[in-house]
């Protein structure tokens, strides 16, 4: 994980969690090591095996009524234990006021208390989807990111080859963009791809010889996009005679993306070439093929069917 | 083939604004190899304009220059010499 701090964690979701810092202003720079948020259970009563340190805590009614219920003395005692095991930051939910020693021993030792208005189960479930989010690993990539009929397409190629012009077909045909010539790809979950432009130049476009066109305020909101999970790739590339290009469909080529496999489409440019409209067929290929029918295997059994009917 | 890199610092006055992103990408487009302009995390195409300026590299900032090709030796030759020439401004 690259250093994410409690400071940077607070800025971003001060507002959509509602917290508050109330104690360990001096433990903002803390590094926020793993993703995962954790409720400290047995912890609290001084049983420190196992417990899940290194990550954000939420406490909750349960939490704040046990410690409540203790004697000053022992209450300040498993505070001062639970407080002793690396953790980054406390959120208290449900604006309880936190017991006086949580809050002296937290500026003490220099670690983030928060408070907030929101139910334990929603803080928890809102702070595990945002810190799966800020610290899931992401890169750039130079391309474009068009939705087309749903399915999430890079469009890349060389320079000049006509992925802006293709793009902007797509466009017009009611296809929405995410993002010309940069896309900024996020792991989510481990598992599956999410595009966006940049904040700046997000829908917009150039077109050689028009210049920089913004395509959101050309043809309306419904032709944009934030961002999107990617599905597919296609690479545009000036026809190469000597070039064996696919005539079946049946291999699938893969383009490889923070560790994800994306399938992959080479479609050769070449005059009276269509290839928006080679895009969107390879878009509803992609869909029919998640839906589990994939023509060309289909056509394939049926013709070796045909054969092993046939008379010599 | 031939990969380049170069770290450039921006001198002109109003940073990399749209101006000298165009002068740069018309540059950068007439040479074969693949040129990349890298500032912090972000990577960019060299020959896009929208790259160029989604950077917002202001003065005194530095980016790095990747040429890849046979002419990438040039390429950067002649990048550098333009952001010396602060663009043609001031």
């Amino acid at each position: 994980m690259k250093g994410l701090t409690v400071s940077q964690f607070y800025d971003s979701l001060r507002d959509k969690l509602e917290l508050k810092l109330v104690a360990g202003e001096k433990g903002l720079k803390r590094k926020i090591l793993i993703s995962e948020i954790n409720r400290p259970g047995l912890v609290l009563t001084g049983h420190v095996k196992f417990f899940a340190n290194r990550r954000g805590q939420v406490l909750g009614k349960v939490e704040i009524s046990y410690l409540r219920g203790l004697s000053a003395r022992k209450r300040k005692e498993n505070i001062h234990i639970f407080f002793q095991q690396k953790i980054p930051f406390c959120i208290i939910a449900r604006n309880y006021i936190p017991p006086r020693e949580l809050l002296s021993e937290a500026d003490k030792i220099g670690i983030p208390i928060f408070r907030s208005p929101l139910v334990t189960t929603r803080l928890l479930n809102l702070c595990t989807i945002a810190l799966e989010e800020m610290v899931a690993p992401s890169t750039s990539v130079i391309a474009n990111l068009v939705e087309v009929y749903g399915v999430g397409v890079i469009i890349n190629g060389q320079s000049g080859v006509g992925k802006s012009e293709c793009t902007l077909s797509l466009v017009e045909r009611g296809h929405r963009l995410v993002s010309d010539d940069y896309i900024h790809v996020h792991l989510m979950e481990g598992t599956y791809l999410l595009g966006e432009g940049s904040e700046l130049t997000r829908f917009h476009m150039e077109i050689r010889g028009l210049g920089i066109i913004d395509v959101r305020t050309l043809f309306g909101v419904g032709c944009v996009r934030q961002r999107k999970r990617v599905d597919l790739a296609v690479t545009l590339e000036p026809w190469d005679m000597d070039k064996e290009y696919e005539r079946l469909g049946l291999d699938e080529g893969y383009l490889s993306i923070l560790g994800v496999e994306i399938p992959h489409i080479i479609l050769p440019v070449g005059p009276g070439r269509d290839l928006a409209l080679l895009i969107e067929v390879a878009a509803l290929n992609h869909r029919i093929k998640q839906m589990g029918y994939h023509s060309a295997q289909a056509l394939d059994l049926q013709i070796k069917d045909r054969i092993s009917k046939g008379s010599p | 083939m031939p990969e380049i890199k170069k770290k450039i610092e921006i001198i002109n006055r109003l940073g990399m604004h749209a101006r000298p992103a165009a002068r740069l990408v018309q540059l950068t487009s007439r040479f074969r190899s693949d040129i990349i302009f890298k500032r912090g995390s972000d990577q960019v195409n060299g020959k896009s304009i929208m790259g160029v300026l989604m950077l917002a590299a202001p003065f005194g900032s530095t980016i790095t220059v990747i040429a890849r090709g046979d002419d990438a030796d040039a390429a950067i030759t002649e990048i550098e010499a333009l952001f010396r020439s602060k663009f043609g401004e001031e």
